[in-house]
């Protein structure tokens, strides 16, 4: 009898799709430290585990409907990124997102060979603590890859929002970077 | 540094980052367990509502047209008479009686005995209904057929003139109660015991089942390891046939089928899964008298007794991403006592509520919630139809 924990990933969304408790926690520990960042980008240390517990439980439920096109990782990412926007809706953290794109230009650069010298777990940290609605915006198009009429449509916002939003997220994020690299310094 | 070079270095720097997740896993297989709770339940009354509309239509096709008759029979009767003569007085002698008779329908005593003045009349008590034309005006060109009532325009010979010496002797008697009469119903019902539980492991039966997959071992390939075993709500569907005996005493019987599911760590084969499932499921045939001691049209109430044997007639192992099914030997006995309340919303459908109390006896079933907890509340809810 072989050991679940030595299954292929195809094996394990197999037994998953067959409803399998052992593939499912296989799966579940295989990829948990995989998704629990995405859930700390978009939403902190707080929530994230409470969306980590929904992400898996839906992908539990929709793993019928993968069909293997893309990697099944990225199958997986997309199902934590909307459960995240979903968090994130349900606390109206969005409607303030236009506001804060109205306040005024916070400037910082960040020079070459600053980012290196910042751990991840760091930085992850650091884009946790935008402002939801700059959150959502930046982690959609820069993380993930959306077009802005893609963050638009997601969002529910203008592209020149999403832009100016996306900008100012980016600003935020190199001004907090550049302080956390002063600090070590 | 560029916003394109800023954010392409911020993609790579967490593109293959993980950080070590907090252990939701309990909470996910609750989640799980209720989702897959729900689809067996969403299943079953699917399975029920169907089975109850199907019943519900037979017997609507079969049955119903003649009982609507019987229903409305004497109705139309009282209507045919009150527009054949609406004012004409009735004799002295006859109108007491026949007032009183209108009045007293409790006895099944139909508005035939309502008979207009001259026209010979004939009134055999708790005589069946018969249909009936109904007649808005006297219609001399069709002669009553079938029919007790009469118009002046068309006699009928007289059999027996209606005197008080025909009717019984307790007729006037308001504290007589009126006769009932008991049918059979059907019932068809879908219970759910609140047992769903958790806890130590408490199993002394020994397993006398045989693998299917070997058909020459006697003992069972599997065994229940000590534990932290979770037993979920066990689900069962049922048709009873109820069948009066005597008065208010009615016998039931009938086929039911309950599917357990349980969850703990087990041998198989020496090799210890945790967290294996065991799918059980059982046919049966209940027995019970109930005495319904309220009864009225729409509600009756009643209590019962009795006891059901049980067969498994399959059983599956799920563990990792195999299964492993094994006969099971032997009967599963059980008594249970209950109370329960019947709403005929129509006069012959009616919903039932029958909470009841079950002791399952040790005879050496797998492990599930009847072994770790012989005695349960179950709460059965069903359709129960008048034959």
């Amino acid at each position: 009898m072989r050991d679940p924990s030595t299954y292929t990933e195809a094996e394990l969304i197999a037994g998953c799709v067959r409803g399998e408790r052992k593939a499912q926690q296989v799966l579940y520990e295989r990829y948990a430290s995989v998704m629990y960042p995405v859930c700390i980008r978009y939403l902190g240390r707080e929530d994230a585990k409470d969306v980590l517990q929904d992400g898996f439980l839906t992908v539990f439920d929709k793993i019928g409907t993968y069909k293997g096109e893309g990697s099944f990782e990225g199958w997986m990412r997309k199902i934590f990124v909307n459960a995240c926007l979903m968090q994130i809706r349900k606390s109206d953290a969005l409607r303030f997102s236009e506001d804060i794109a109205e306040s005024p230009e916070l400037g910082g650069v960040l020079e070459h060979g600053v980012l290196e010298q910042i751990e991840s777990r760091q930085i992850l940290d650091l884009i946790a603590q935008l402002p939801p609605g700059l959150r959502s915006v930046f982690n959609l198009f820069v993380m993930e890859g959306y077009s802005h009429a893609e963050v638009a449509e997601a969002l529910g916002m203008t592209e020149q929002s999403s832009r100016s939003q996306v900008s100012r997220a980016r600003s935020l994020l190199q001004k907090k970077i550049k302080e956390l690299y002063n600090g070590k310094k | 540094m560029e916003r394109n070079e800023f954010d392409k270095m911020l993609r790579d720097r967490l593109a293959g980052v993980t950080e070590p997740a907090p252990d939701v896993w309990e909470g996910i297989s609750r989640g799980l367990a209720r989702k897959h709770r729900r689809v067996l339940l969403r299943s079953f009354a699917t399975g029920a509502v169907a089975a109850a509309a199907g019943l519900a239509v037979a017997l609507l096709v079969f049955r119903g047209p003649q009982a609507a008759r019987q229903v409305e029979a004497p109705v139309r009767t009282a209507q045919a008479v009150q527009s054949v003569q609406p004012a004409a007085p009735a004799p002295a002698e006859v109108a007491p009686i026949a007032t009183q008779i209108a009045q007293f329908t409790k006895h099944q005593v139909t508005a035939q005995a309502f008979i207009p003045h001259e026209a010979p009349v004939t009134v055999e008590e708790e005589q069946p209904a018969v249909e009936t034309p109904v007649t808005e005006a006297p219609d001399t060109e069709t002669p009553a057929v079938e029919t007790p009532v009469t118009s002046q325009n068309d006699p009928v010979e007289p059999q027996h003139q209606l005197t008080e010496e025909d009717l019984p002797a307790d007729f006037w008697r308001e504290d007589v109660p009126a006769r009932k009469t008991h049918t059979s119903n059907l019932s068809i019902s879908s219970n759910i015991t609140t047992v769903g539980s958790e806890g130590d492991l408490i199993y002394k039966a020994s397993p006398m089942h045989s693998s299917s997959q070997t058909g020459s071992r006697a003992a069972s390939a599997v065994e229940p390891v000590s534990g932290s075993p979770k037993f979920f709500s066990p689900l069962s569907l049922g048709l009873q046939l109820e069948i009066p005996l005597s008065g208010p005493v009615f016998l039931s019987t009938g086929l039911s089928y309950s599917y357990l599911v349980s969850q703990y760590d087990m041998l198989v084969d020496k090799v210890r899964y945790e967290g294996a499932y065991n799918q059980l499921h059982y046919v049966g045939i209940p027995l019970s008298l109930s005495w319904h001691f309220v009864e009225t049209p729409s509600v009756g109430v009643y209590a019962s007794a009795g006891g059901a044997v049980e067969k498994c007639v399959a059983q599956r192992y799920v563990y990792a991403s195999n299964t492993l099914s094994e006969k099971v030997a032997g009967l599963q006995w059980s008594a249970r006592v209950g109370l329960g309340v019947e709403y005929w919303f129509v006069p012959r459908l009616g919903l039932y509520f029958d909470p009841s109390l079950v002791y399952f006896f040790d005879n050496h079933q797998p492990l599930s919630i009847r072994t770790q907890q012989p005695l349960q509340a179950r709460f059965e809810v069903g359709l129960r139809f008048k034959l």
